[in-house]
């Protein structure tokens, strides 16, 4: 096979990876609007997407992953949570990539600790878009709750991203 | 699995968060008027203590507010999401129920922060 056709191989798999990553966060972002946590207060969810595109930041880079949380928020806002939904998962969403990539960039963090930040990033973006759209910061008293609810679920996912991410196959990336 | 930077990064947010979170926590008291606004715009100021049913009626959405018995709840909304509604009902100032679908938003205020300059105080 000459090199320009095993280049070509190389970034036809990658574009089947990504695709497969994207699948599976709006597969994860399904299974969470059909099953909601019992708490009264809005934006507390798990984040099981994130955690595909965690490992998506570790694996194939920021481009892949920008683009993957992306198709996801278009496709989950279109099929489940409405066009509003969607700009408060734009909001979270890319101010939490940005902010993992950066802290992955470092190479001081764990898988851990940069789930940990996206989480806590994540809805601190969207209680901020809410306070916009509402123009009213008294919605900041969900900050409490937000910025805990971030945290834990960002450990959560972390730690669950770090043992999925060791048993992976390393040839896929 | 988990680094020192970790714990640094954990003890930061806990140490920024924290505090943020007291400050926005601490339920003010003597709260007596209700203020319901929509789009940021102050839609009407209504007394606490007076039993009163609202509708607001805002681009097709609507949302019914029961005040009684000094607690204000968002009884009824056309939103999808039903949130505001499941809040519940809310008596002390600085608790506020919120329809983000609707940008529906009520508030309980204090009499002295309601006074500034607000021409639109209903009664009844």
């Amino acid at each position: 096979m000459s090199s320009q056709a095993k280049s070509r191989g190389q970034s036809t798999r990658r574009l089947a990876f990504g695709a497969m990553f994207t699948a599976l966060a709006l597969i994860f972002s399904y299974v969470e609007f059909l099953i909601p946590l019992p708490v009264p207060v809005p934006g507390i969810k798990l984040g099981l997407a994130n955690l595909v595109i965690i490992i998506a930041i570790y694996r194939m880079g920021f481009k892949y992953a920008f683009t993957i949380n992306c198709v996801r928020i278009i496709a989950s806002g279109l099929l489940f949570s409405g066009v509003f939904g969607m700009l408060y998962s734009f909001a979270g969403g890319i101010l939490s990539l940005v902010v993992m990539y950066a802290l992955y960039r470092t190479k001081l963090f764990s898988m851990v600790g940069v789930s940990m930040a996206g989480g806590v990033m994540h809805n601190l973006g969207q209680l901020l878009t809410a306070c916009l759209i509402v123009s009213n910061i008294r919605l900041m008293s969900y900050f409490a709750v937000l910025l805990f609810s971030g945290l834990i679920s960002g450990i959560l996912i972390g730690i669950v991203a770090y043992h999925i991410e060791k048993r992976l196959p390393q040839d896929i990336r | 699995m988990i680094k020192k930077a970790d714990i640094i990064l954990l003890i930061v947010i806990l140490a920024v968060g924290i505090p943020m979170s007291v400050l926005s926590l601490t339920a003010g008291t003597g709260g007596d008027k209700v203020k319901i606004s929509t789009d940021g715009q102050v839609y009407g100021i209504y007394p606490l203590n007076e039993d009163c049913e609202i509708d607001v009626t805002e681009d097709g959405h609507t949302n019914h507010i029961t005040i009684k018995d000094g607690q204000v709840s968002m009884s009824y909304s056309t939103c999808r999401n039903q949130v505001c509604v499941n809040t519940g009902a809310i008596s002390q100032a600085k608790d506020a129920i919120v329809c983000l679908p609707n940008r529906v938003v009520v508030e309980i205020i204090s009499s002295e922060e309601g006074k500034g300059g607000d021409a639109d105080v209903i009664s009844g």
